[in-house]
């Protein structure tokens, strides 16, 4: 954004429309909360599932990972926690950067990483229910 | 610059300024601690001086009750170089808005007997200063232009008014009288937002919101998807944080907060 630096000959009107509107925001705000009451259930479940693996052996987790239903939630969580925070992280960015360079390499970095470490759980949860299946 | 500013730049660090004391030992002493500056003020070097904090001492027998009464005392009587914006002297032009003992609000309507202790006064946070306790606000107004806060509508104009059924003038006037047309864009609220602060470049900010609303709300008004269209973005609305504190200092007691919650609402609505 331009901003109004040396803005002496350009009309306040100019600067304050900028570049128009971008004609988004609604989706990232409604997929935001979506993520956040998703994770109440999910992160509950997740917490009776934790204490009832109490002494577990590496082999009764895997069993329990194995089940359908627990792997499904699991990827579910996994999706929702890493996309509320890949939502989060880029409000962070868009806030407080003011750099333009910079903030591009940021925001776009933050996407690889939040997209990378969810697929990189999901497979993870995938090799062990598929193994455990076996 | 890389990352957000932490520190104030040299020329903006706040000094100490003149102790003057004109209560000449009256019944009720009251000191303000002024914030001063001003493009003319230069020093030796020819450099445009820091702003400063007069700590100024009056009698409160002498004036009257509200802080504006104080400020206006203190410029006839102990330096009439004092400069800040007053006109209704009631709370219903704006114009005196400022930060008084921390908190963003009208100086016409702030009773001095709220506040203990000294009284800070200083100019609406985080805006260019033009001098003293007068704030550049070109650029809330030139936003508050871009809304295009004004009737539209494509039906032909009727040969009387545009009629409003009592329950729709009450989205507008609020069953209390603090509906989003009582706001009187003193910008109180637009200048206590952090999110504001931070990028109120592209951040409409809640008083310019509060304002879009007042017209998105008009059952008069047919340009609702178009003012939708125009607000849609992740800097003009969405940097909205909820932060709250549009609604905490608002001195008419107005809820922007609301009227954005409404605005995000009806962007999901029409999805």
């Amino acid at each position: 954004m331009s901003g109004h630096k040396n803005s002496e000959f350009v009309a306040p009107l100019k600067t304050a429309k900028g570049h128009g509107s971008a004609h988004e925001g609604a989706e990232h705000w409604l997929q935001q909360k979506i993520t956040a009451l998703a994770q109440i259930p999910l992160v509950l479940w997740l917490i009776y599932s934790i204490i009832g693996l109490q002494g577990a052996s590496y082999a009764e987790f895997t069993a329990w990972m194995g089940q359908p239903v627990n792997a499904i939630l699991m990827i579910i969580l996994i999706s929702s926690v890493m996309l509320h925070a890949k939502l989060g992280a880029q409000v962070v960015v868009e806030d407080y950067i003011s750099c333009g360079c910079l903030k591009m390499a940021k925001l776009i970095g933050m996407k690889i990483f939040f997209y990378g470490m969810a697929v990189a759980c999901i497979f993870s949860v995938l090799k062990i229910a598929f193994i455990a299946g076996i | 610059m890389i990352m957000a500013e932490f520190t104030l730049p040299k020329n903006s660090k706040i000094l100490k300024g003149e102790k003057i004391d004109v209560s000449n030992g009256g019944a009720r002493p009251k000191t303000f601690n002024v914030y001063r500056w001003s493009p003319d003020d230069l020093d030796e070097a020819g450099e445009v001086k820091n702003p400063r904090i007069d700590a100024i001492t009056i009698d409160l027998d002498k004036c009257g009750p509200m802080v504006l009464d104080a400020l206006l005392y203190i410029k006839n009587n102990v330096d009439s170089s004092l400069t800040l914006r007053r006109s209704c002297r009631e709370g219903i032009c704006g114009s005196c808005a400022m930060n008084i003992d921390g908190t963003n609000t009208l100086a016409c309507t702030k009773d001095i007997g709220d506040v203990k202790g000294d009284i800070k006064v200083t100019p609406l946070p985080h805006m260019p200063v033009v001098k003293d306790l007068v704030p550049d606000l070109n650029h809330m107004y030139a936003q508050y232009a871009s809304i295009e806060p004004w009737m539209k509508s494509d039906t032909a104009a009727p040969t009387r008014e545009r009629l409003q059924s009592e329950s729709d003038s009450l989205v507008l006037n609020g069953s209390d009288g603090h509906g989003p047309a009582a706001c009187i864009l003193c910008f109180c609220c637009s200048t206590s937002c952090p999110s504001y602060w931070w990028n109120g470049d592209r951040f409409m900010g809640p008083a310019v919101l509060l304002q879009a609303y007042r017209w998105i709300a008009d059952s008069r008004d047919d340009a609702t998807g178009e003012r939708l269209d125009q607000l849609e973005d992740p800097f003009r609305l969405y940097r909205c944080h909820t932060i709250m504190n549009c609604t905490n200092t608002c001195p008419k007691g107005l809820n922007p907060a609301k009227a954005i919650a409404e605005i995000k609402k009806m962007m999901v609505a029409r999805h």
